[in-house]
């Protein structure tokens, strides 16, 4: 699903060269769950927007779904990362100013979907994280858990086959993040879709298929 | 689309009402004013209905106290030393309503519930001919008219057009202030200048009325200054006094109107001002708002946006504003004309309402314009981990 082939990231300056990533390979299956760990700085968040396609890498390929992706901030790749790609985030980013549903809906709101349509998978979506009565909340009126499910349920509204998940337990306590994690789990199995998470939890990398250890932007493990 | 920023306006209606209300206010400022400078434009593009260019204005400011024996006397002498003058081509007296002095001599008349109001200029033979009168139909007076037993009046096209419309009432009696025999039209006489309300006007034959305060000189082009010594001299000797003085009706014109396009200019400048102000008022806050919603920038991009949906956002998002800004506006602006509340052309509030809206919409579309593109290059992996 996601092949990574000696991808590495440098940001330059006037003065420094940064190595964010060095040479990554990765082969990532379809219905995989995966995790990536390591310390802060290490490279994780910039190897999932890599993923992602919302960053470019310096040197490599990426392959998603068999396409190769050459223009980064062109139409069609921002298509495809619309069909293609959910994203979970650490700090939810959820749009303050819309209702729960309304955020749900966001990822629809770029493809050519009626209205009614929209409502209905975003309705379906919210239901499978279990907060149907939360349609019509604004997000600051939800605790962190549900604002992180809101987000699950605006990643996997759009049915994509890739989720990437950046830290989705990292502000939450144990026993949120737990919750967060059972639906990633059920998502995983139930609609097959691949996972990628970056956590700095060791006990939430153990739920999933395979760990990824990045250390200094290089893979070690 | 548009559904989706129409709640995220209304659920931020708290901070969009004063952006609204920004908006809404520079309408109405901007209306305003336009309507003004369109009525004056107006005006100033009407026919004046007379000459000014080498017309020479002679004040014989004292000679009505004196007996109305000397005072014809007095014009009567006057009369023909400056029609043997080379330079003057014809020589005419008036009173008051002579150009760009605002002095209105007013009458008028209910018969049987017709009501007709009119400003009166009282003329001599030639006056027409000195003036530049363009007549429209019949004909100006002549000497049989000095005789004739009812008053001989002309009147201007705007009297026929407001009380007459689409008929000839030519030879007819018409009765104000007395019985008088319209004997022509002509086209008008807006004497108070451009910027002068029209008027529908009467011309009676008075010539030597003891009231003629003026006489009106054509002069031949190209007449040097030295000819006003001439003149000022001939003046005061036949009304034996010494204020005589001569003005010229092209420097007149220019100074009845200075103030009028002094007011436009100024008013022009405050519009100008304003619209930057706006301008700049809502780059200021289009600019902030985007910096603020970055990482809504970077989430959308992360949703699937292109760069161009989220510029077309941003637009789409003031320009609604804008719209309801306008639709207000339009809303209040446009009671004048279907109220009629004023007596002006109903075109010219419909004109100013269209000019004002669409500045407003241009104005805020240019100012929408590079905050939005600005917020299409944000890069959604920078801003989505800033937060």
């Amino acid at each position: 699903m996601l092949q990574l082939s000696n991808i590495s990231k440098i940001y330059r300056t006037k003065t420094i060269e940064t190595t964010a990533l060095h040479q990554i390979n990765l082969d990532i299956k379809q219905g995989e769950f995966l995790s990536i760990m390591g310390p802060s700085g290490c490279g994780k968040s910039t190897l999932l927007n890599i993923m992602g396609l919302l960053d470019e890498p310096s040197q490599g390929h990426l392959l998603v779904d068999g396409q190769q992706i050459n223009n980064y901030s062109s139409k069609s790749t921002s298509r495809f990362r619309n069909e293609k790609i959910g994203f979970i985030f650490q700090s939810f980013h959820l749009i303050p100013d819309l209702k729960v549903i309304d955020n749900v809906e966001l990822p629809l709101l770029y493809r050519s979907i009626s209205g009614k349509e929209r409502r209905r998978l975003a309705s379906e979506a919210l239901d499978s994280v279990g907060l149907a009565n939360r349609k019509a909340h604004f997000p600051s009126q939800l605790s962190g858990g549900q604002k992180q499910r809101v987000a699950i349920a605006r990643a996997i509204v759009g049915r994509p086959k890739i989720i990437l998940a950046d830290e989705p337990t990292g502000n939450l306590d144990s026993v949120m993040g737990d919750e967060v994690m059972d639906i990633l789990i059920n998502l995983n199995k139930e609609s097959g879709a691949t996972i990628v998470m970056v956590t700095h939890d060791e006990r939430m990398a153990k739920k999933t298929d395979r760990l990824v250890r990045l250390y200094d932007g290089a893979q070690v493990a | 689309m548009i559904k989706h920023i129409l709640k995220l306006i209304w659920n931020k209606r708290g901070s969009n009402a004063l952006m609204i209300l920004e908006i809404l206010l520079s309408f109405v400022v901007l209306f305003v004013i336009l309507a003004f400078v369109f009525f004056n434009m107006e005006r100033e593009k009407l026919p004046l209905g007379f000459d000014y260019e080498d017309k020479w204005r002679v004040s014989l400011d004292e000679l009505y106290q004196q007996d109305s024996v000397v005072i014809v006397e007095a014009m009567t002498n006057l009369q023909r030393e400056f029609r043997d003058m080379e330079e003057v081509k014809s020589v005419t007296f008036t009173k008051f309503m002579t150009p760009f002095i605002n002095s209105v001599w007013q009458t008028s008349s209910d018969e049987h519930g017709f009501e007709i109001d009119v400003q009166v200029v009282m003329v001599d033979l030639d006056f027409m001919k000195t003036m530049g009168i363009q007549i429209n139909d019949g004909r100006w007076f002549d000497e049989q008219d000095l005789s004739s037993e009812q008053d001989p009046v002309l009147v201007n096209q705007r009297f026929m057009d407001k009380y007459f419309p689409d008929k000839s009432m030519l030879d007819s009696t018409l009765m104000i202030s007395g019985e008088h025999k319209l004997i022509g039209v002509l086209e008008d006489y807006r004497y108070m200048g451009e910027f002068s309300e029209p008027w529908a006007m009467m011309f009676v034959l008075e010539p030597f009325h003891e009231n003629h305060h003026f006489a009106m000189l054509d002069m031949k082009d190209g007449t040097p200054a030295t000819t006003e010594q001439e003149i000022v001299a001939l003046a005061n000797r036949y009304t034996n006094q010494t204020s005589c003085t001569v003005e010229y009706l092209e420097k007149e014109r220019v100074d009845n109107n200075r103030d009028q396009w002094m007011m436009i200019y100024a008013l022009m400048a405050i519009c100008i001002f304003l619209c930057l102000n706006v301008a700049l008022g809502l780059f200021g806050v289009l600019w902030y708002n985007i910096s603020r919603r970055k990482s809504e920038v970077g989430l959308r991009q992360a949703m699937g946006a292109h760069g161009g949906d989220i510029s077309r956002q941003f637009i789409a998002e003031m320009l609604i504003l804008a719209g309801f800004a306008l639709v207000i506006g339009l809303f209040f602006a446009l009671q004048i004309p279907i109220l009629n509340i004023t007596e002006y052309d109903d075109s010219l509030f419909y004109k100013a309402a269209a000019y004002a809206s669409v500045i407003i919409l241009v104005l805020v579309f240019v100012c929408a314009l590079l905050p939005s593109l600005q917020a299409a290059r944000i890069r959604p992996a920078t801003t989505l981990r800033e937060d």
